[in-house]
């Protein structure tokens, strides 16, 4: 059997939920073998995922048939949802690494017209607090692998944040609020500001806010873990 | 005492085209643990990702758990 037909989840259900994503098989096309039940582990030690071994049943050859056997047209295949499969594989990840938590799902607000917002994925609980990481690179970290992960079950690209506990929400807020007083810093003396180096989702924010300010405009300079943004006053 | 090899596994498994040629190896010491990953030569690029993007997120998801137990993990992709 090969090993690639094991898969993991928070539980039994998701492990199944991942594997059938990742088949792109219904749950009767399959037989299950459940190789561990995990366990949610106590105050974070000894958790694991649970484990499941799922293999496509191959319909029996038919007899050589004297008839042709009709063949049924087969219903097409289900459309996966981006949450659920964004929620299994967050579990399945959280699982792998012993931290249990909660995960809560939202729509952003979209940031322009016609734009789809982002399915936010929040991790919530005491244990998460691991995932964000200095400057919040762990999280980043996190969130380019499941949007790997996503994109490779899904087939495609999604528009898909990760959150913490709230932080990049909380973070969001204070980078705006230090951006329109950096801007306001900007005007009175006439200077460029610099901010501090930022990841660039923070840079970002930092461009978006600014972005229709009638006296400033705004550049990311340096390279790298470098790289920061600066708040030009507009001349004249 | 693999939860860290369990980890780096599942994600390179979840992203190859090739699963069943991704392994991983441990090398332990007192201190530290030495993992290394190999793949398909098809997966490879894949599996370190753009300027090594996605290597180095294995790495940071990897030290998570290394710094519950208290040891210095190196990633290699060989």
């Amino acid at each position: 059997m090969e090993s690639k037909e094991i898969f993991f989840g928070a539980n039994v259900e998701e492990a199944i939920a991942a594997g059938l994503a990742a088949l792109g098989l219904s749950r009767d096309q399959v037989e299950v073998e459940v190789l561990d039940e995990g366990s949610p582990g106590f105050l974070g030690l000894g958790a694991r995922p649970a484990r499941v071994r799922v293999t496509p049943v191959t319909p029996p050859e038919p007899e050589v048939a004297v008839m042709p056997a009709v063949t049924e047209p087969s219903p097409p295949p289900e459309e996966p949802d981006l949450e659920e499969v964004a929620r299994s594989v967050v579990g399945e990840l959280l699982g792998q690494m012993g931290i249990a938590a909660e995960v809560h799902a939202r729509h952003a607000e979209p940031e322009s017209e016609g734009e789809i917002p982002p399915l936010i994925l929040d991790v919530r609980g005491e244990e998460a607090e691991s995932l964000i990481g200095r400057r919040g690179e762990t999280l980043a970290a996190f969130q380019h692998i499941v949007r790997l992960v996503v994109g490779r079950r899904m087939g495609g690209r999604f528009n898909l944040v990760i959150d913490v506990n709230g932080y990049k929400r909380q973070r969001e807020r204070s980078l705006r609020r230090l951006a329109q007083r950096m801007a306001e810093k900007a005007v009175r003396t006439g200077r460029t500001v610099r901010l501090e180096p930022m990841p660039a989702y923070e840079r970002r924010i930092v461009h978006l806010t600014l972005r229709d300010h009638p006296d400033v405009t705004t550049e990311s300079v340096g390279e790298g873990r470098r790289r920061r943004v600066t708040i030009i006053p507009r001349k004249g | 005492m693999s939860a860290m090899k369990d980890l780096v596994e599942y994600i390179a498994k979840a992203l190859a085209d090739d699963p069943s040629q991704v392994h991983v190896s441990e090398i332990e010491g007192e201190t530290s643990l030495i993992l290394e990953l190999r793949v398909g030569p098809e997966d490879m690029g894949r599996i370190i990702g753009k300027g090594g993007r996605t290597a180095n997120a294995m790495r940071t998801l990897v030290r998570v758990l290394a710094a519950k137990q208290g040891k210095r993990v190196t990633l290699e992709i060989v």
